[in-house]
């Protein structure tokens, strides 16, 4: 077998602790995951991510960095990751989706706030996680006031810039926005030592585009009839997309939607035909947040979209590539970006719009919103969508939780009479 | 007699997936999976068979020259 430990070693890991960590990954992924029937092929490649999830790939960010190149942590899908390329950096998703971290997380944080907030910073403090090691720097952003206080305490331990995200979308928000992104800009070009020329913006620009593009295809794919995947393994492809080797993880995607695609011209579901399709919409689920996909599935019903930031958010609207000035360019970005409808804005109305307009073209049954804990933003834009969704006669249930399994039988039990009522 | 699953380990990544490309020519069915920790406590991947192809399995890493680690066989995992 790899051993790996060295390279932790060299990235300064707790070692003892991690291998905690490791020792729940192949239990907790078989019986999420591996116990699914009918799965596609396709899907050995995520099975080979995950497994080398603290492996092969945190040895290509070594290798990049001893060839001098920088490591750049992200938690938001506001911060653009075209800037982060076009300076030759690798951008890495930072979101923690374990419960694991969470006692470590609540030693510098109040208990009483969200889960993602104290997983990622959990995971930094208790030097558990060798994409958290490996960053040269971190770039948060400022969608909520948990996020905010956090990137002080993470500056203390790595050097953490914060982008301000604008909460309105008038046009000066939209000034505002592109000025943020020159700033970026400029703190990237210094910590790389890399100019971002407009050509190397430009090529980036394409590159996320076309995994904007393949996400959106595998997503095209679930609005079949007999959907021809899980709404876990769309997630986990989600999750992955936002650490992996972007090229690579295009390839392996466009190749896995060619077997969907075939899947359906033949009709070959993952589930009965019959089986209840669910849009699920709120907070983002960090990798390895499966919990409420695999409570949904395993009671018989398919989530078939994600209006959440590990969703729709994340690849919607692509930039506009006809710009070809740095000036034109970085306002594409800001258009593209300011454009995302977090519940982060007052108002959000086009939030309400996305998640009705999804659930027609998905062709959801029922919508299950999702707030983790804490999430006050979230929490309270739900009455605004359950009256849309009511007024459009989609039936929706409001489920609140956290990482921890304590919930699991609860949730089980309103799911499932949730299923009974859309029969 | 309780049933089993069938698992080949290896020395590092590399020969891991180029076992894996020679099973997909020979469409052998594999599934790619986190090395179970009775086996190994490195992470990494491990590819897991069917037992009625072992042979085959072992034949492809031969004939490839492909390094394995092992071959190992551990009882089903009760749900």
């Amino acid at each position: 077998m790899a051993d790996y430990r060295a390279l932790w070693e060299i990235l300064g890991m707790d070692l003892e602790k991690h291998d905690v960590l490791c020792a729940v990954l192949p239990e907790l992924y078989g019986d999420v995951y591996l116990s699914q029937q009918n799965r596609p092929e396709g899907m050995n490649y995520y099975n080979f991510v995950i497994s080398e999830v603290h492996g092969l790939r945190i040895q290509e960010l070594e290798n990049h960095k001893e060839e001098g190149g920088k490591v750049v942590g992200t938690f938001c899908v506001f911060v653009p990751d075209e800037l982060i390329l076009a300076a030759g950096a690798i951008g890495v998703g930072l979101c923690g989706g374990s419960q694991f971290w969470i006692e470590d997380g609540e030693k510098v944080l109040p208990r009483n706030i969200c889960p993602l907030v104290k997983a990622f910073v959990g995971a930094k403090v208790s030097g558990t996680c060798p994409y958290f090691q490996s960053c040269d720097m971190l770039v948060g952003e400022t969608t909520c006031d948990g996020k905010k206080k956090a990137w002080e305490i993470l500056d203390e331990y790595v050097p953490t810039y914060v982008m301000d995200l604008p909460q309105m979308k008038r046009d000066k928000d939209y000034l505002k926005w592109a000025e943020e992104i020159e700033d970026l800009k400029a703190k990237l070009e210094a910590l790389t030592g890399n100019q971002i020329t407009e050509e190397k913006l430009a090529a980036a620009i394409k590159l996320c585009n076309r995994k904007r593009a393949a996400l959106k295809r595998l997503y095209d794919a679930r609005k079949a009839l007999n959907v021809p995947i899980s709404g876990k393994d769309a997630l986990l492809i989600s999750q992955i997309a936002f650490y992996d080797n972007p090229e690579r993880f295009i390839e392996m995607t466009n190749k896995l939607c060619d077997e969907l695609e075939e899947r359906i011209e033949m009709s070959k579901g993952t589930a009965a035909q019959k089986a209840p399709r669910l849009l699920i919409t709120g907070t983002p689920m960090a990798i390895p947040n499966w919990k409420l996909h695999h409570i949904i599935e395993e009671s018989g019903a398919t989530v078939v979209c994600e209006e959440t930031c590990t969703g729709t958010r994340y690849f919607e609207n692509p930039v506009d590539e006809s710009q070809t000035d740095m000036a034109g360019m970085i306002k594409a970005m800001a258009d593209r970006y300011l454009h995302i409808n977090c519940a982060c804005f007052t108002p959000n109305d086009g939030r309400v719009e996305d998640i009705i307009r999804y659930a027609r073209e998905y062709g959801a049954d029922g919508v299950v919103y999702y707030n983790l804990q804490f999430c006050h933003t979230y929490n309270i834009e739900y009455k605004a969508v359950e009256k849309a969704l009511k007024e459009a006669g989609i039936p929706v249930l409001f489920i609140e939780t956290d990482y921890s399994n304590d919930d699991t039988g609860q949730l089980k039990t309103r799911i499932e009479a949730f299923l009974e009522m859309l029969k | 007699m309780e049933e089993q699953d069938y698992y080949v380990i290896f020395p590092n990544v590399n020969e891991g997936l180029k076992l894996e490309k020679q099973l997909k020519e020979k469409k052998i069915k594999y599934t790619i999976v986190p090395t179970p920790r009775e086996i190994s406590k490195c992470c990494g991947i491990c590819i897991k068979y069917l037992f009625e192809d072992e042979g085959a399995v072992k034949q492809a890493a031969a004939e490839h020259g492909i390094q394995v680690s092992g071959f190992h066989a551990l009882h089903k995992r009760k749900k």
